[in-house]
């Protein structure tokens, strides 16, 4: 498979070397989200909040034969995205349902987070996590994912940052960026190594 | 001849001012061509190759930037990382909502040629006699014999990809090769034509599937099936006028191509009798030029259009340019969408594809056609596709951890959706006009939209709904669920009609050539000069009419006529 570089000189041969020099330096210079993890600060959330997160996120998708999400940065991600993305009302909802996410983890297990085995928190992420997505399912109202309560944000969030990742993306899922070709019907053992392909975009979800 | 003074100008450089652009100077017409936007050459597409990961935040704007594009982003679907930059800043864009109005606009080089769905259906004989036969609106001045060959002109040039299927409510016309069908779908036109007797095809789509008949475009290439058109194919393989009519126009050298001009006003020699030319406004120094030609063009989007004619007031013209009839900025039409059902498809599981097809599948308008007779006029189509789900299902999903992790990585199961694009009558008192009390950056006044869908349109949004159910019912597909989610006037992108055309003087606002009735050598060639609206996609039909207008107008002139 064509590397970034290779495809660009392959687009710009097709064109004739069209592409101007300021959309081709616009795209090589990318602009993605920053490389994890290593000294991560939070720069919305509190230390001690960044680091709830990022537990949480290891619990929703882990490393298993493939990179974790922690590992690949989501909880930077989701740190930026409440930081930049979220309005006031959002983050508001977020940081109240975080402290209510916390006290119940007190209330529940005796006590805190941090303290919690890691099945102990599996355990009141799922149960959080399905009395949650129940309520969305009930709720008929328009736009109900923007009222999702702190739990399936921070589900949404890592989903996102997860599978737009380019771990997430080629190794979790597979995608190509210049398939070249429509076969629109064929056997799922010839479509190319047979996982899901990964989305070149998607809308809110 | 001086700097100011040309053969022709053309205003706007969208789907019909590019090819304005392109018919005028290649008939030798010395040619100004103003965008009010900024300069967009192709392959100028700064997102035009970003993967996923490439996009910060997700794609999703920062809470600034929506805050900016609030108006855009009510499709859902256009305002993201990859494509918002071909969207306008509505706050520096102000219009008046006296009812919810979705106005989306693109103002740059290209306009919304860049991101527009492609899709190019002909307009049928039905289409052009409905007027007349249900005495709705006025009576299109032309018939579809008229236009005909002009389709055949511009699909050639632009290349269209579709499959003839002999069709009378849908003309064929001249096609690249078709795109395929996916398993799922070529399973539902089977059955869609054993149990209902209605076809199904695939898009009719702007792309390449093969090479051009013609050597006059060497910068384009076939698709390559990635999907992100919306960003800009640095490819060429879909048609916008970046890729396609402004190069044409370009290598005639003589086109003059002036980007950051807006131009607000047509300047009307009462002498004469005629436009002698246009008034410009430039968005980077707010410095006035003014240019003259023998003949305008005006292409600037129906509203843009409208804008401009609105704003253009002389003793001759004091209710906007060439409003003899009172008509000018009335009569707006759009296609009602959001509309549709959708189902989840048992099977296939061991079956996928292979590429991101760019194009769905059409179900052409069944509803008033023949022996059916509905209780509202006309009838709408369909829109849609299957594919499998991908990690954005896991939402509502109650797996977590490994188990998600999993599923992301497996295809889906297999879905469809159909929505319908509906015809929208023409009336009277759904009309834009110019508020003078408010004014843009510019100093400009803005548009105040006054426009709602009527009772044709809900009686055939039941159906709409119901079809869409039925049909997917029918093929013994799960979880059908029909939806009806009305958005504003203006969602469908389609907008058209505030300076139709027509026969007589006293009731439109061009005659059959897009001419103005009451000032012949200014020709309006976009959406506005829509008499009724169909029910398919309209952009081919603009560029038809502005290649068989420019014809004209070039005649015209060379026979000292205007």
């Amino acid at each position: 498979m064509m590397n970034r570089r290779e495809v660009l000189q392959h687009v710009a041969a097709l064109m004739g070397g069209a592409i101007s020099a300021p959309a081709l330096m616009g795209v090589l210079s990318g602009c993605s989200p920053k490389k994890p993890e290593a000294g991560w600060k939070p720069e919305f959330l509190t230390r001690e909040q960044g680091a709830l997160i990022s537990d949480v996120v290891d619990i929703m998708i882990p490393r298993t034969d493939t990179p974790g999400a922690v590992e690949i940065g989501v909880p930077a991600f989701i740190d930026k995205m409440l930081k930049d993305v979220y309005g006031p009302d959002d983050q508001k909802r977020f940081m109240d349902g975080l402290a209510a996410f916390t006290a119940r983890a007190q209330s529940e297990f005796g006590q805190a987070w941090s303290k919690l085995s890691t099945a102990d928190r599996t355990k009141l992420i799922q149960q959080v996590h399905d009395e949650a997505l129940k309520a969305e399912h009930a709720d008929d109202k328009p736009d109900r994912s923007s009222r999702r309560p702190f739990i399936l944000m921070t589900k949404e969030l890592t989903l996102l940052g997860f599978f737009t990742s380019e771990p997430g993306a080629t190794q979790v899922q597979q995608y190509v960026a210049v398939p070249g070709a429509l076969h629109a019907c064929i056997p799922l053992s010839q479509a190319g190594n047979g996982k899901a392909w990964a989305p070149e975009s998607t809308a809110r979800f | 001849m001086n700097n100011d003074s040309y053969d022709a100008i053309v205003v706007g450089t969208g789907i019909s001012g590019g090819w304005a652009a392109k018919e005028l100077t290649e008939k030798g017409l010395k040619t100004l061509v103003l965008d009010r936007g900024r300069m967009v050459k192709h392959g100028e597409y700064p997102t035009a190759t970003a993967a996923p990961w490439e996009l910060p935040y997700g794609g999703r704007l920062t809470y600034e930037q929506q805050q900016r594009q609030l108006v855009q982003s009510r499709t859902g679907y256009t305002i993201t990382q990859a494509s918002k930059h071909w969207f306008v800043d509505d706050v520096d864009n102000p219009y008046v909502e006296e009812k919810r109005f979705d106005w989306m606009r693109g103002y740059q080089v290209g306009g919304r040629s860049i991101t527009w769905g492609r899709q190019s259906y002909r307009w049928s004989p039905m289409d052009f006699e409905s007027n007349a036969k249900d005495g709705v609106g006025v009576d299109w001045p032309i018939r579809y014999e008229d236009l005909a060959p002009w389709y055949d002109h511009v699909e050639r040039f632009i290349g269209v990809s579709g499959a003839l299927e002999g069709l009378p409510q849908l003309p064929d016309g001249q096609f690249l090769p078709p795109m395929e069908m996916n398993c799922v779908e070529q399973q539902f036109k089977t059955v869609l034509k054993e149990k209902f007797g209605r076809a199904l095809t695939i898009g009719r789509t702007a792309h390449l599937t093969a090479p051009l008949s013609h050597n006059d475009s060497p910068q384009r290439a076939t698709c390559q099936y990635r999907n992100m058109c919306i960003r800009g194919c640095p490819y060429g393989a879909y048609f916008s006028s970046n890729s396609s009519t402004l190069p044409s126009a370009e290598r005639t050298g003589n086109m003059t191509l002036r980007p950051d001009s807006i131009v607000h006003e047509i300047v009307y020699d009462a002498k004469k009798g005629r436009a002698s030319g246009v008034r410009v406004l430039d968005a980077n120094t707010g410095e006035e030029f003014e240019f003259s030609a023998k003949i305008i063009f005006l292409c600037a989007s129906t509203f843009g259009s409208t804008h401009i004619m609105l704003n253009s007031v002389s003793e001759r013209f004091p209710e906007g340019f060439g409003n003899d009839s009172g008509e000018l900025g009335c009569n707006i039409m759009d296609h009602h969408l959001s509309v549709g059902a959708n189902a989840r498809v048992e099977g296939f599981d061991d079956m996928y594809y292979f590429g991101r097809r760019p194009n769905g599948i059409y179900i052409p308008r069944y509803r008033n056609i023949g022996a059916d007779k509905r209780d509202y006029l006309r009838g709408f189509g369909y829109q849609g596709g299957a594919s499998r789900t991908n990690w954005t299902s896991l939402m509502g999903d109650t797996a977590l951890g490994a188990e998600l992790k999993e599923k992301a990585g497996k295809p889906g199961p297999w879905y469809i959706g159909l929505g319908g694009f509906g015809e929208m009558l023409p009336r009277h008192e759904n009309r834009v006009t110019l508020d003078r009390s408010r004014k843009d950056k510019y100093g400009l006044p803005v548009l105040s939209f006054n426009a709602a869908i009527g009772e044709n349109e809900f009686r055939m949004r039941k159906d709409m709904a119901n079809d869409a159910a039925e049909m997917l019912e029918a093929c013994g597909y799960r979880d059908v669920k029909p939806f009806d989610n009305e958005g504003g006037v203006g969602l469908g992108i389609h907008e058209m009609g505030t300076a139709r055309m027509g026969k007589d003087p006293k009731t439109s606002v061009l005659n059959r050539w897009n001419q103005v009735h009451a000032c012949q050598n200014v020709f309006v060639t976009d959406g506005s000069c829509m008499a009724s609206s169909a029910c398919q996609n309209p952009s081919l039909t603009y560029m038809a009419l502005t290649a068989r207008a420019v014809d004209h107008a070039v005649s015209e002139l060379k026979r000292m006529n205007i």
